[in-house]
């Protein structure tokens, strides 16, 4: 529950012609994680070398490049599709061979014409943009070129202009850039050349086309539409196509993903001539069952030996343990970093902690229906495995959010029909008092509470930790007696400052008799405890004396725990003082037209007002909540950087065997 | 010229005028340094989450830490104010 799942080291020798057999069923029972091979020079590994994929791997791969690439051009998504019933893979195979290249030619050729089209309606539209600039024209385009006497110059200028040679011209300020089209005789073509490139002329090329240019854009734009629809029948026949033909696609993507992943096995395997080695990692659970599979496999013939291994220092995979009602929570874990082998797994105490946290920030009955709402719809949408379990935080937030918003007796901001049970966040908006105000100094007391509380947890959790893992002697001792000195430092602090003030909800030793110097004994006691916590904290590593006002700091950064719940309560009563209040209330004791659209506008506000403050809402209390996780929780005691646990195998959603 | 006259009353509510002014203040200039000190993390948090995604958690908490003293702001406020 609190530790990551229990991991054996299985090393399987066999011969090499056991490889194919050992594969398959390390496949089939999914729960090997290869630890790789990796070549090295050292003594004692002279002759063992990374192992050569099996036979049938490049054929395989071929066949996978073609599935993946008619997938790709019906655009089907494996993922999407669901099963609707496990087909054997012999069956599978025999299909592949008699279906796929039928279906392959069928859909190439389909794509085939759609590029065709494609490339038709680019040349149209190509031929469309040159005969643009000619749209004014009024001459057939045919009769702008073929002369053996004339030169025909067109394009662009920014002005008229008066040829110095005899020219007959044409000029047209309707499109863009202007039209100028000047003929000059041959021989003078140089010189006309030169005056218009000084008067910023730019060339543009005489259609190849005959009659208006008018009429053939026309034309063109009805070609274009012509290859469109044709496109849209050949788009609606890969459609069909794609229904029809895309969960046996998915089916033989899955087939034979799962022959190119075995067949390149022992390129994580080491080898030698007639041998091959295979290291891995094996849940605990069910490591005999794996044996007794490989065993029977290859009638024995295969030394399979659990190793043992260092917990600490090795990279062990993993996987975690978690009771359902922490298993969504894991996905906040893996944000951050899966957990070390040995070291205490916190996923359980932040599926415990984080909900309270958000329904402390966010005690809102209205909002938590809302996220509850969309947490439950949003699950048809969302369907990868990360999502699904964000939702299901959410999901718990929410109905944390409820319980709280029962207590503070909020709904959108208003109040339910009974006071407020323990803390009020009922502000006074707009001159209205409600009660006595908020129990903001409660509030706060309440959070540096949990703050309190959570810190010193997760300074137990990292004495826990290092007693398991680092060996007992004078470094674990180091650690140990620091962790206790940051705790002995906090809770010192307290004890002055409780001394020294009162304040609600916390105990109060002001009343103390003084024994020496003014100090009663809860100063006293307090200041030893300061000075022996600093000498603990000294002790491990005198820099971290350094981080002493992180005590301080880090406790009342809880506070935010207080201050972002009174803005969002704050946010929604400001939004409906000014939707009801202010717009709607007046508009309704007189109704006009003014008093309607008032009546929208205070509807309008009141809609966005609340939307903005669930979004809000959603990101202060969620993100705010898995911070002080992060940065207050875990600089305490998580180290992180677990190696997840990913088995060789998948699940098989189309295939049987 | 009208010569005011400072009476409890006026006096008392100056005083709650400056209290709000000062809890403003203190959300504010808070808000502020917050988004400066957050400006430049977080842009070297998303220049590196593009390189690397797995450091995304790490650059998370590193992009919040200045969180912290905009809450210190918003706290100040809220005393201040009830």
């Amino acid at each position: 529950m609190l530790n990551t799942r229990p991991m054996s080291k299985l090393l399987i020798v066999a011969s090499k012609d056991q490889l194919d057999g050992i594969v398959r069923e390390l496949y089939r029972h999914h729960v090997f994680h290869i630890e790789d091979f990796v070549e090295t020079e050292e003594e004692g590994y002279e002759g063992v070398k990374i192992g050569m994929p099996l036979p049938q791997a490049s054929a395989v791969s071929t066949e996978l490049l073609r599935i993946r690439s008619i997938i790709n051009a019906i655009g089907a998504a494996p993922s999407d599709v669901v099963p609707e019933q496990k087909e054997p893979v012999s069956a599978l195979s025999a299909r592949i061979d008699a279906e796929l290249p039928h279906i392959e030619a069928e859909i190439s050729e389909l794509v085939d014409r759609r590029n065709r089209l494609e490339a038709a309606i680019r040349v149209c539209e190509t031929k469309i943009a040159e005969l643009e600039p000619f749209v004014p024209v009024q001459v057939d385009l045919s009769l702008l070129r073929g002369y053996d006497q004339f030169s025909v110059l067109s394009g662009h200028i920014p002005a008229n202009v008066e040829l110095p040679v005899p020219a007959e011209t044409y000029f047209s300020g309707e499109v863009s850039g202007n039209l100028l089209i000047a003929i000059v005789p041959k021989d003078r073509l140089n010189e006309a050349e030169l005056f218009l490139f000084e008067a910023g002329f730019q060339s543009v090329s005489i259609p190849d086309e005959e009659g208006l240019a008018k009429d053939r854009i026309a034309w063109y734009t009805q070609e274009i539409s012509r290859f469109q629809a044709e496109m849209e029948q050949i788009d609606e026949q890969v459609n069909t196509r794609k229904d029809k033909h895309q969960a046996f696609l998915a089916a033989c993507d899955e087939l034979l993903t799962a022959e190119a992943e075995r067949a390149e096995a022992p390129l994580r395997f080491a080898t030698t001539d007639t041998t091959f080695v295979a290291e891995g990692w094996v849940p605990e659970e069910n490591v005999e069952a794996l044996i007794s599979a490989l065993r029977s496999v290859t009638g024995g013939r295969v030394f399979i030996t659990e190793q043992d291994f260092d917990p600490v220092n090795e990279s062990v995979p993993i996987e975690y343990e978690n009771p359902d009602f922490s298993k969504p929570t894991e996905m906040l874990m893996d944000v951050y970093s899966r957990p070390q082998y040995t070291e205490l797994d916190p996923t359980l105490l932040i599926a415990v902690v984080f909900p309270i946290f958000f329904g402390y920030i966010l005690g809102d009955v209205g909002y938590g229906l809302v996220l509850l709402a969309m947490s439950l719809g949003l699950r048809k949408v969302i369907t990868n495995d990360a999502g699904e379990k964000l939702l299901k935080v959410i999901r718990n937030a929410s109905i944390s959010s409820i319980i709280f918003g029962l207590l503070y007796s909020e709904f959108l901001g208003f109040a339910l029909p009974w006071e407020p049970i323990g803390i009020n966040r009922h502000l006074s908006i707009g001159g209205e008092a409600h009660g006595e105000g908020p129990d903001v100094v409660l509030m706060l007391v309440i959070s540096v509470w949990a703050g309190i509380l959570h810190i010193t947890l997760g300074r137990l959790i990292h004495i826990r930790n290092a007693r398991r893992m680092i060996k007992p002697g004078k470094h674990q001792n180091q650690v140990v007696f620091g962790q206790a000195g940051w705790i002995l430092v906090m809770w010192g602090i307290l004890f002055i400052l409780w001394s020294l003030v009162e304040i609600p909800l916390m105990p109060a030793f002001t009343g103390l008799p003084p024994i020496v110097a003014g100090m009663n004994i809860a100063t006293l006691l307090g200041a030893v405890m300061l000075v022996a916590g600093i000498a603990g904290i000294g002790q491990e590593n005198s820099l971290e004396l350094l981080e002493l006002p992180t005590v301080i700091s880090h406790t009342l950064s809880y506070a935010r725990l207080a201050a972002v719940g009174i803005s969002s309560v704050a946010i929604a009563m400001v939004t409906n003082f000014i939707a009801i209040d202010m717009l709607i209330e007046p508009a309704m004791e007189e109704i006009s037209l003014v008093g309607v659209i008032l009546i929208v506008a205070g509807l309008v506000v009141f809609l966005l007002g609340h939307t903005l403050n669930t979004a809000l809402g959603l990101l202060g209390g969620g993100l705010h909540s898995i911070r002080l996780h992060y940065v207050e929780f875990f600089t305490k005691f998580y180290l992180g950087r677990g190696k997840k646990y990913d088995p060789f195998g998948m699940i098989r959603k189309f295939t049987e065997d | 010229m009208a010569v005011e006259v400072m009476t409890l009353e006026v006096a008392e509510a100056s005083a709650k005028g400056l209290v709000a002014i000062g809890a403003g203040l203190a959300v504010g200039m808070a808000g502020l340094a917050t988004a400066i000190a957050q400006y430049g993390i977080g842009t070297a948090a998303v220049g590196a989450t593009a390189e690397n995604k797995d450091i995304f958690g790490l650059v998370l908490v590193l992009t919040v830490i200045p969180e912290t003293i905009v809450i210190f702001g918003l706290v100040v406020a809220l005393l201040l104010l009830f």
